[in-house]
This record gives C-alpha cells, sequence and structure tokens, in this order.
C-alpha cells in the first residue's frame, strides 16, 4: 500500500489536566515524522467528559500531571476502563508517560489514600521518599540509539515479571533501585521520561508509528528521515551522563 | 544586640567590597550569609527600623521589574528606599539589601523596603520580619524540577499569609491562581486588573493554568483571555469568579509603546510588551494602597532603565541589540509577542542554559509557542547556550530553520558581522548574566 492512502489518528487524553512536561512535543514529533514520510496524521484531543472511540485511534498518548489533576483524570479513566483495554489487547499502541505511566497501572497508592488506576498493564506504584528528579539515559530493546530524557517523580513504580522500557544506564529510572526504567506490554510503553520524550528519541517514535501502521496496513517500511540533530541532541546528553 | 548587628553590618559590607574587587562577582548573597551568621535577628531588627512600610514582592513573572518600578516610584516622591535591586531574592539576599543599606553604625536610614521575594524562600524569609504589603503578581509553571508542581507554590503562599494576618494582599485579580490565595487567605486584600479585552488571545494553542476552580473542582469559564490564564473568569459550578477590580487599567494600549487609564489618570511608557502593564499596575497599585499620591509617577517612567537585561538596549557598532530574559512558557510567550510587535527586519539568538538557578529540566521549552517565528521578518534564528541541542530539535519540529553555536560571544559576532542590523537575544536566567557581560564589553570596544 503506498504511504499516501495511509492515515493515522493520535488520540491525545485529557490534555486539559495532564500537560504537565512538554507533551505537546511528543505531539509534534508523531505529527511531524508522519507527515515527512508523506502519511497522514491528525490529533484528536479528548478533554475530561469527552466521549472516546477506541476504533478509530492507532497512537494512544497519555501525558503527565499533578497528583491532584491526576485524581480527578482517573475518575473519567475508570468510565473508559473497558472500551481502553480492549484496544490494548487488539494491539493497539500506547505511549504513557508520568503520571500516565502510574495510571496504566492498578493503582497509585499515595500518602493522601490510594488513585485506582486503569489496570491495563500488570504494574502499581507507591508514592517514596522524595522525588527523583534528573536527566536520564537508558538502553532500551526497542531501539539502537541510547534513550535520553528527563524524569521527576515521586511514585516508585514495580513492573511484577513485565518487560521494562530500559535499563537505566545514569539516572533512577522505576524504583531507583532495580536498575530498570519504564514498561513495554504489547504495543503500549510506560515510562517516566519527559523532555519531552519523542523527539530526541526519534526510534522511540517511529516504534510507535511502525507499531500503528503494521496493526491498521499490515507489515510496511518506514522510510529513514535525516535525524542528524535527533542524534546530535541525544548524543550531547549520553556524552554528557554516560560516556566521558 | 545594637553591637553584634553593627559587627553584621560591616562584615557583611567587607565581603561584598572584596568579592566584587577580588572575585569580580556579585558577593550580595555571601554578604547576607555572613550577616545572618555574626547576628540571627539582623533581619528582625534592620526591617523593623523602616519608617513607614515593608513591602515583599511574589509572583512567578515580573518580580524584578515591578519591584525596582515600586522602588523607584516611592523615591520619586522623595521617600529612601532599600530594595533588593539585582534580583538576589532568597533569603542571604534579601539579608543582604538590608544589611548593605544600613548606615555604618548598624542603622537603617529608610522610609521604606521594597524586597522582591522567591515564592519558595518567602517561607524562610518571612519569619524574620513582617512585611506591610505582599504584591502577588501571578502564578505560572516554572522550574518544575526545582519548585514542583504549582499546588506546592501555593501552599507555601498560603502558608506565608496565613502566618502574617495584619499583611496587605496586593493582587493581580486577573490570575485565577493568585485571587484565589488572596480571597480564602482572610487577609485584607487589594485587586488589580484588566476588565476590557485589549488582544484576542481566545484562540491560542498557550498552555493556560488552573482551567479548573480551586475551591470547588469544577471547569473555569472565561468571557477573555489576556494572554496565558489571565483574563475573566467565573467557576462554572461554585460562585468563586473574578474578585472586583479596585485598579482597573482601561484605555489599553498595547504596541511600539504602552499606555493605560487608572483612577482616570493617563500613563505612559516607552516599553514593549503587554506583561509590563501588569508590572506598571502592579507598582502602582502597591504605591497607591500605601497611601502615596504617586504624583511623579509617570516621570519616574519615563526615566526608569531596568539596566538588568529587561528588555535592556545596547548599541554595538551598526547594530541595535536588545536583551531580554524569557525563563519560563509565559515569560517567553510574551517575549515573542513584544519582539513580534517589531516590525522591521531582525535576527534572533535564544541562549539556554540547564543549570541548578534555571532548573536543569528544559522540557518547558515545548510549552512555548515559537511558531510566530515563522514571520518574514525573522532574518534568522541562532541557538546558543548550553541546551542549544533541544532548542534547536524544538525548532526543527516547529519547522523553523535554526544555526546551532553553542557558545555565546561566537554567535552574537557571527550575528553582529553577516545580521541586518536588529538583534534580539532571549535569554534564560543564568545565561542572562553572561551574555549581559558580553554584551557590555563589545559595546564598550566598538
Amino acid at each position: 500500500m503506498d504511504k499516501k492512502d495511509m492515515k493515522l489518528t493520535i488520540g491525545h487524553l485529557y490534555p486539559d489536566l495532564l500537560n504537565l512536561y512538554g507533551d505537546r512535543g511528543n505531539i509534534a514529533c508523531m505529527m511531524k515524522r508522519c507527515g515527512w514520510r508523506g502519511i497522514e496524521a491528525q490529533t484528536v484531543e479528548f478533554n475530561t467528559g469527552d466521549e472516546i472511540d477506541f476504533q478509530e485511534l492507532d497512537i494512544v498518548l497519555l501525558g503527565g500531571g499533578s497528583d491532584r489533576e491526576q485524581r480527578i483524570v482517573c475518575k473519567n479513566l475508570l468510565a473508559i476502563r473497558e472500551q481502553f483495554k480492549e484496544y490494548v489487547e487488539d494491539n493497539g499502541v500506547v505511549i504513557a508517560v508520568c503520571g500516565g505511566y502510574q495510571l496504566l497501572g492498578k493503582y497509585y497508592k499515595t500518602d493522601e489514600g490510594p488513585i485506582e488506576g486503569l489496570g491495563l498493564v500488570d504494574i502499581y506504584t507507591e508514592q517514596g521518599e522524595g522525588r527523583l528528579i534528573d536527566n536520564i539515559v537508558l538502553e532500551s530493546s526497542v531501539c539502537e540509539m541510547p534513550v535520553v530524557g528527563f524524569e521527576n517523580h515521586g511514585g516508585r513504580t514495580f513492573i511484577n515479571d513485565n518487560t521494562p522500557f530500559g535499563k537505566v544506564l545514569y539516572g533512577a529510572g522505576n524504583d531507583g533501585e532495580s536498575g530498570y526504567e519504564g514498561v513495554v506490554y504489547k504495543n503500549v510503553i510506560g515510562t517516566y521520561l519527559h523532555g519531552p520524550l519523542l523527539p530526541k528519541n526519534p526510534q522511540v517514535c517511529d516504534w510507535l508509528i511502525q507499531k500503528a501502521l503494521e496493526r491498521r496496513y499490515g507489515a510496511t517500511e518506514l522510510e529513514p528521515l535525516d535525524d542528524s540533530r535527533e542524534k546530535e541532541a541525544n548524543g550531547y546528553i549520553y556524552h554528557r551522563f554516560v560516556k566521558q | 544586640m545594637g553591637l553584634r548587628r553593627m559587627l553584621a553590618v560591616w562584615a557583611a559590607k567587607i565581603t561584598e567590597k572584596i568579592s566584587v574587587h577580588i572575585f569580580h562577582r556579585q558577593g550580595v548573597t555571601w554578604a547576607g550569609k555572613i550577616a545572618l551568621r555574626i547576628c540571627p535577628s539582623v533581619l528582625k531588627e534592620l526591617s523593623g527600623q523602616v519608617r513607614k512600610g515593608v513591602f515583599i514582592v511574589c509572583g512567578t513573572n515580573g518580580k524584578t521589574t515591578t519591584n525596582n518600578m515600586l522602588c523607584a516610584a516611592l523615591e520619586a516622591e522623595g521617600n529612601k528606599v532599600v530594595c533588593n535591586h539585582t534580583g538576589s531574592n532568597m533569603l542571604n539576599g534579601v539579608v543582604a539589601a538590608f544589611v548593605l543599606g544600613a548606615g555604618n553604625s548598624g542603622r537603617l536610614d529608610a522610609d521604606y523596603a521594597c524586597i522582591e521575594v522567591d515564592e519558595a524562600s518567602t517561607r524562610r524569609v518571612v519569619p524574620h520580619f513582617k512585611p506591610d504589603y505582599m504584591v502577588l503578581t501571578n502564578l505560572f509553571r516554572d522550574q518544575l524540577d526545582r519548585y514542583g508542581e504549582i499546588d506546592i507554590t501555593m501552599n507555601i503562599l498560603k502558608e506565608v499569609m496565613g502566618s502574617a494576618p495584619e499583611m496587605t494582599v496586593i493582587v493581580n485579580g486577573d490570575d485565577a491562581l493568585s485571587a484565589f490565595l488572596a480571597m480564602e487567605s482572610g487577609n485584607r486584600y487589594i485587586t488589580y486588573g484588566i476588565s476590557e479585552q485589549v488582544v484576542d488571545d481566545n484562540g491560542s494553542q498557550e498552555i493556560r493554568e488552573g482551567r479548573f476552580c480551586k475551591r470547588c473542582g469544577a471547569p473555569l469559564a472565561y468571557k477573555f483571555y489576556h494572554y496565558s490564564q489571565l483574563g475573566d473568569y467565573a467557576c462554572t459550578e461554585c460562585d468563586f469568579r473574578r474578585p472586583d477590580i479596585q485598579f482597573d487599567a482601561s484605555e489599553v494600549e498595547v504596541g511600539d509603546r504602552l499606555a493605560f487609564k487608572v483612577e482616570g489618570r493617563s500613563i505612559a511608557a516607552d516599553y514593549k510588551g503587554f506583561y509590563n502593564v501588569y508590572n506598571i499596575l502592579a507598582a502602582y497599585t502597591a504605591g497607591r494602597t500605601a497611601g502615596l499620591e504617586l504624583a511623579h509617577f509617570n516621570e519616574m517612567l519615563e526615566k526608569f532603565n531596568p539596566e538588568n537585561g529587561r528588555m535592556e538596549k545596547f548599541q554595538i557598532g551598526g547594530t541595535g541589540v536588545i536583551l531580554n530574559l524569557a525563563k519560563n512558557p509565559a515569560g517567553f510567550n510574551q517575549n515573542i509577542s513584544a519582539v513580534m510587535q517589531d516590525t522591521s527586519r531582525k535576527d534572533i539568538i535564544i541562549v539556554i542554559n540547564d543549570n541548578a538557578q534555571d532548573g536543569t529540566d528544559v522540557s518547558w521549552l515545548w510549552d512555548v509557542d515559537f511558531d510566530r517565528f515563522k514571520e518574514d521578518d525573522v532574518d534568522s534564528v541562532t541557538v546558543s547556550g548550553i541546551r542549544c541541542h533541544d532548542m534547536g530539535l524544538r525548532l526543527k519540529y516547529t519547522d523553523i530553520p535554526n544555526t546551532i553555536q553553542a557558545d555565546v560571544e561566537n554567535a552574537i559576532c557571527e550575528r553582529l558581522e553577516n545580521g541586518c542590523g536588529n538583534l534580539y537575544v532571549l535569554v534564560n536566567y543564568t545565561a542572562l548574566f553572561s551574555t549581559r557581560n558580553v554584551l557590555k564589553r563589545l559595546e564598550g570596544e566598538k
């Protein structure tokens, strides 16, 4: 199938509440990297209370918000939990960042009581002592380039037997102890990395696009792009924090 | 006690001189630290000697300009004022303003004190002295890695207002977050704001804080926005709404210069940037609230030159350079508006660092609307500073061609040589001092 006939729809969930760490950069990155390849892409924003038809969506972005805002979002999410779960089990692509990552799990236990999660992935989060705030570098199985970003979270996430998104080369990761960061389940990536995640990690962005195209249109090759700027920005962080 | 205070004052003055002359750096915070070590009650004692009133100025953006302008307005009426002009706004910087302002006898000769205080530091500063007035300019997202979420800053300010019940809060009524704090505090509060729509900002994609009522959690509805979340709001569920505005600016003109009316008086200034209407209005409201007539306010504005990298002008050879601080999305968006009000051809340099004082997290760059730099009159954009690669990438994903030049001096010299003669340099916090030094030196050389 010609790329010109391919179309992807990105669903941005609750940008009215979850918009803390440059999530717009993740959206812009997906849109541009589709556009540069002639793949038509559109983003649909769903604010709290909006009806969501998951069948229309190819990639879902769930961003980060404050604990208080997460609590409000949680109420809305529980209403769509079943459809969201079907979407995930049907290999729907999801990128969930920070608070969005925590919401993927069963619960987030905070000092002010638990926040019920979507239970899409068998993971859970508990509030820890102090926040984990720093630049972070990973080695990930989804791509060759190192994954770089910034983390800022009070929650410690435990992923049970699930596959992590990456091995921590610099930074804290899921719980500051396991040496791993994030989770990959089917076509879902959950991660604490913002900064935002995708522009400096173009291969992660392409992984999401590739999976979404495969799901809707069958096997397809992604045309390579000139990523020299992306690699420079990625390499700067990698060399500054990992390789002297 | 007096002797100890005198020693503290002397030690601070000597420290400041040594650090400036030998180390060529601002020794203000060191001076404050040493004074506090020698005499822990020095701030309480000296601030107690202020004859007429103590102001503190807080808020994410506009602190330094508002505070320095208020100081100039009070001085224009013949008062002696203590002020932390340099913007050193944590505890040591505040102490330094008082001790360096004191005489060698260890006594302070001042009618007023104008002190800007970092929001997170208010909790440490306010127990030392009793401000009579707090000016609260606005609350925007800023340095999330340092301050955490806005909710945390709001909790600190709430606690501080509660601990100083006699303090009058002078608040920007157009900001639902700041106004909420003042209205719920139980303190006396005075509002300023703009009740008429000045620009059409309703379609903007700008990130807006506090879309939900802080009292009940329901969405807020806006009649209009000025910029960011500033505007005329009311809760869709409970009775929380924008308070009545006591110092209301009308006939607001925002262009090459600013003009508005308040209390029937015409105020005009040769500045750019909508945000400066709020800065001027805040300083005016504070002065009037303290009971001053402010008869010389316009004269003061005419002479007022911030000289601190806030729209600061330099002339280097044939090139006019304007340096401006932009350190968070709300401030940056306002800066972009101000730059684009100049419709002549221009070159732009953006300098982004990620030192501790800047916030080490640069994700906020993606919350700034750089699209407006796509206009034809922007000849070139150069990105510089420690995180120039991030900045360059940010622009790439908005289709704005840009050149990376990590070294600030090289970036500036290149544009002085090959640019169009009209250069804007937008910098974040730690980049401000180094860039300003470069510009001052180049201005002296050419």
